[in-house]
């Protein structure tokens, strides 16, 4: 076992524990805070995929704004946030509704099912990329060939993204808007 | 070393995370993060693939897309919250039942 | 011309379909100020234009060409897009431009000073788009998008008055059971691309496509069984989509409620073009047809001819009448396409469209006129009321000129248009009936004695709208009075009253395998053609129409006479009496049936009673009526109200909580995938 190994576990050990503790903690406080950590394990995870630029979008743009928002969002809307800090101090965990946790598990099992007899046989593309050795490897400059696919191969889906993205930025501004103004 | 089954595993953990939370929490906000942790296994996994296709670089790509579509979702999704608490006084999604005929 | 044009017919097609969308967008974009029509028009003559002297020309009776372009791909999969231009696919392509713009210039006059005509010109202009690219879509699924929006477009234009309920209501009823018919067309799309794995009309339906049976001799390997249960099915689905889209019974009822549209719009939508297109769709598919289709093809489409020909006699209201008519003779173009003999189908559809569609023009000139007077002298009466007619022949002669010569090419009248493509489905029949044998025979005669009726419903329709008095004859007179229609209205009346009569389609009146269009399309049929079924079942149907007018004739415009004026028409109705007496004993000796209708008849005329014949026509039409409406409908209510139980068992699942329902989805969900993975 590698060292390599032994920290893509203790990453993925991370994501998944505290994204355990995030769904059955009862202050939302607490858990907008292990959403933070969930999402610096998976930025972690990423970078053993090689994908070192994603990692650090996720990490500007769900840590510095996602999770900033949502902070805001529930400051905002709770104001029983003392109150609800205070009662939850009893009981630290609540597991509630069965069935959505049965729903969950089963999903999981299935899709765990899925994903091992499917490793058996990789799709094609796959094989073929592996044989002929067409990998992303450690060393490649991967910015700077994103950033060329960017503006080359993908450079319509990149303005329509930004479009939308524009749009759903003022549809926001106007939705959260106070309503005596419409 | 990590295999392709590896992320494909934890992000089905991820996914299922976030879906009993899409399920079960009675605070919208849990709701949306829950939808975020769904969104964040499936980059996970867009990201995992992406090592095999170096021509095109479509998983990295799209990662980055599915980013900036969940900020988006993410920004719209908390503006109805707001506009929500405002009209129900709750972001109990149990007290919101006027789906019911 | 083709070498002033350096575009080949691929992208000129591509560009007739795409103007009319041009025309769209930029009337919506300019909103309430486009009020003229003048870029709806100046699309559509350009697409005609290009339709007729470059594209028509250039491919008709040459090979096909094809356009396909990757749209996306789906693992193995490509989808394409593309045209698929041949002797079918532009020949309807060329009928579609060649309604619309009349059409087109008529509503001009028609439509004028209506408060919502930029919505008007918009939607006539998607329609056309719609339409014209239905026409030449190279891919099933491509053809389904069109179908739809052409679907979604008549929908529109049937509401178009939307403050109107009863257009609310048509439009609704129209876009429903429409979705029937859909959903028919999307399984049958589906069950072929499992099966065959394309949609590509020519890799399906080709010269050397997998359902085409003389393919084997090019060397294709991959020919579908005939007898294939999974083809039957898919072709009755295909057929249940035709079915609603051509209004055939039982899914017609939408038909007669959407004449709540503007009668331009169902002259171009509901009669000629639009209704058309399930005709189209199952001649651009036939090869997927087997013998048990094809019967229930003939059979539904004999059912609909004679149901609606007998719906049209008891209505009063002229559009209706028309619009049963129009159903009657798309169940000639079915029972065409049920034969075999797709040709005739299509032939008949081209004449049918023309002269269909004059019909609907006249109607609407009539009604115009009818609503002008309403509105001046503030009358209550329903302007497209039958008993509010009559007389108008005087006042209205071009217009009683090209109803006529519509009418007569409806009746099937020699040197028409419509002798020669409603002789060509009769004979087909007669044929097809003579070759099967037994109760075979029974769809030729059915089709004859619709035939005659609807010879007579037409000659009702003239009669009592044109001939005899005016209602409101006295209410007019030096300054208002009731007048010609405008130019703008006569001049595509005129011209498609051209196009009415046999020359355009063969230059040989009387032999329809003359006719270039049926040569052009010309399919080998497998029963063998009776010669003498080409002298004498023209003779029979036009007989039959001639006397059918005489009778009508003298039901409908005679009996006014003695009753409203003087002296001299007391003497006509003597002539009439004496005529009666003549018809009575020539008709008793020859005809049974036909002696015992006449006998109830020259009775009543003779002793001044109620019209009871015709009383009791029109309450068979009732009964019909009521057959439809109870249990037609009913039978329609009847899974609503099932489905409502249902729905109320359930009930208490429909909680209001966003994830309740979202739990439920995701059981069904992983129950799936527990099937898929069990199985």
């Amino acid at each position: 076992m590698t060292i390599e190994t032994i920290i893509f576990y203790a990453f993925a050990a991370m994501a998944i524990g505290a994204g355990l503790l995030l769904v059955n903690i009862r202050n939302t406080a607490r858990a907008l805070f292990l959403f933070f950590v969930v999402l610096f394990a998976m930025a972690g995870l990423y970078l053993f995929a090689l994908a070192d630029f994603i990692a650090i979008t996720q990490i500007l743009i769900y840590v510095g704004g996602v999770l900033i928002l949502l902070i805001f969002a529930f400051m905002l809307s709770n104001k029983e946030l003392l109150k609800d800090i205070q009662t939850s101090s009893t009981r630290f965990i609540s597991l509630a509704n069965w069935q959505s946790v049965v729903l969950s598990i089963t999903f999981l099992s299935l899709m765990v099912y899925t994903f091992v007899n499917w490793s058996q046989q990789m799709p094609g593309w796959i094989e073929q990329s592996i044989s002929k050795g067409t990998l992303i490897q450690a060393k490649d400059n991967n910015i700077e060939l994103l950033g060329f696919k960017f503006m080359t191969q993908y450079v319509l889906p990149f303005e329509i993204i930004s479009i939308f993205l524009m749009m759903a930025l003022i549809g926001a501004a106007h939705l959260s808007r106070k309503d005596n103004t419409a | 070393m990590i295999t392709l089954t590896h992320f494909l595993l934890v992000s089905a953990c991820i996914f299922c995370i976030g879906m009993y939370a899409v399920l079960a929490k009675r605070n919208a906000i849990m709701i949306l993060v829950g939808i975020e942790l769904m969104i964040n296994a499936a980059i996970l996994n867009f990201v995992a693939f992406s090592k095999y296709d170096k021509t095109n670089y479509g998983g990295q790509i799209f990662a980055l897309f599915a980013i900036v579509l969940a900020a988006a979702a993410v920004a719209v999704g908390l503006a109805i919250i707001l506009n929500v608490y405002r009209h129900f006084n709750t972001i109990n999604p149990k007290n919101m039942h006027e789906l019911k005929d | 011309m083709n070498e002033l044009l350096p575009i080949s017919p691929i992208n000129a097609s591509v560009l007739i379909a795409l103007l009319p969308f041009l025309a769209f967008l930029i009337q919506a974009v300019l909103g309430k100020t486009q009020t003229s029509g003048n870029i709806s028009l100046v699309a559509i003559i350009l697409s005609t234009t290009l339709s007729l002297f470059w594209v028509f020309p250039a491919v008709w009776n040459h090979d096909q060409q094809t356009l396909k372009l990757v749209w996306f791909v789906i693992g193995e999969y490509d989808l394409n897009v593309g045209v698929l231009l041949n002797n079918l696919t532009v020949l309807m392509q060329l009928i579609v431009c060649i309604i619309a713009l009349p059409v087109h210039i008529y509503s001009k006059a028609y439509m004028k000073a209506d408060p919502g005509l930029h919505r008007y010109w918009m939607f006539l202009s998607l329609f056309c788009f719609a339409m014209l690219s239905l026409t030449i879509s190279i891919n099933l699924f491509q053809s389904y998008i069109f179908w739809e929006l052409v679907g979604f477009a008549s929908y529109l234009l049937i509401g178009y008055w939307f403050t109107k309920d009863s257009a609310v209501q048509a439009n609704k009823k129209a876009f429903l059971v429409n979705r029937i018919g859909d959903i028919g067309f999307l399984i049958g799309i589906a069950l072929i691309y499992s099966h065959v794995g394309t949609l590509d009309l020519t890799m399906l339906f080709g010269p050397s496509g997998v359902f085409n049976p003389s393919s084997l001799e090019h060397g294709q390997s991959l020919v579908i069984d005939t007898d294939a249960s999974w083809r039957t099915w898919a072709g009755i689905c295909f057929f249940l989509g035709a079915m609603a889209k051509s209004a055939q019974f039982p899914l017609h009822i939408w038909l007669p409620d959407a004449m709540e549209g503007p009668t331009s719009v169902s002259s171009l939508i509901h009669a000629a073009t639009m209704v058309a297109a399930g005709v189209f769709l199952l001649c651009t598919i036939f090869p997927l047809f087997n013998a048990t289709v094809l019967l229930l093809i003939a059979i539904i489409g004999t059912l609909t001819a004679i149901s609606g020909a007998i719906f049209a006699l008891g209505q009063q209201d002229i559009k209706k009448i028309l619009a049963f008519s129009t159903i009657s003779q798309l169940g000639f173009m079915m029972v065409g396409v049920g034969i075999g003999a797709w040709d005739s189908a299509m032939f008949h559809l081209g004449t049918h469209a023309f002269f269909k569609c004059l019909l609907f023009l006249c109607a609407g000139a009539v009604i115009h006129e009818m609503a002008h007077l309403k509105k001046h002298r503030n009358l209550e009466f329903d302007p497209q009321n039958l008993r509010n007619m009559g007389g108008l022949r005087k006042y209205m002669p071009k217009t009683f000129l090209c109803m006529s010569i519509a009418s007569l090419a409806l009746a099937g009248f020699p040197l028409t248009a419509g002798y020669l493509s409603k002789d060509s489905i009769v004979v087909g029949a007669f044929e097809w009936g003579a070759y099967h044998g037994g109760w075979h025979m029974i769809i030729p005669i059915t089709l004859i004695i619709v035939s005659i009726l609807t010879a007579f419903y037409i000659g009702r329709l003239i009669w009592k709208a044109f001939f005899g008095n005016f209602r409101f004859a006295d209410l007019l007179n030096t300054d208002h009075t009731m007048r010609e229609a405008p130019v703008l209205m006569l001049a595509p009346m005129i011209f498609l009253a051209l196009c009415c009569f046999a020359p355009a389609f063969s230059l040989q009146p009387l032999d329809y395998h003359a006719s270039w269009l049926m040569q052009g399309l010309h399919v080998q049929t497998a029963y063998p053609a009776i010669p003498s079924a080409h002298l004498y079942i023209p003779v029979i149907l036009s007989i039959g129409a001639i006397v059918s007018w005489f009778i009508g004739w003298k039901w409908y415009t005679q009996r006014e006479y003695p009753f409203s004026t003087g002296n001299k028409l007391v003497q006509l109705a003597n002539n009439q009496f004496y005529l009666n007496e003549f018809n009575e004993v020539i008709f008793v000796n020859s005809i049974k049936r036909l002696s015992g209708f006449l006998y109830f008849v020259d009775r009543k005329v003779v002793d001044g009673l109620t019209y009871l014949f015709t009383n009791l026509i029109q309450s068979i039409a009732r009964a019909v009526n009521w057959l439809d409406k109870n249990v037609i409908d009913g039978l329609v209510n009847m899974v609503a109200n099932s489905t409502y139980y249902l729905g109320h068992l359930v009930r208490h699942v429909q909680n209001g909580q966003l994830q309740g329902y979202l739990g439920f989805a995701l059981t069904v969900l992983i129950l799936g995938f527990l099937y898929l993975i069990i199985k």
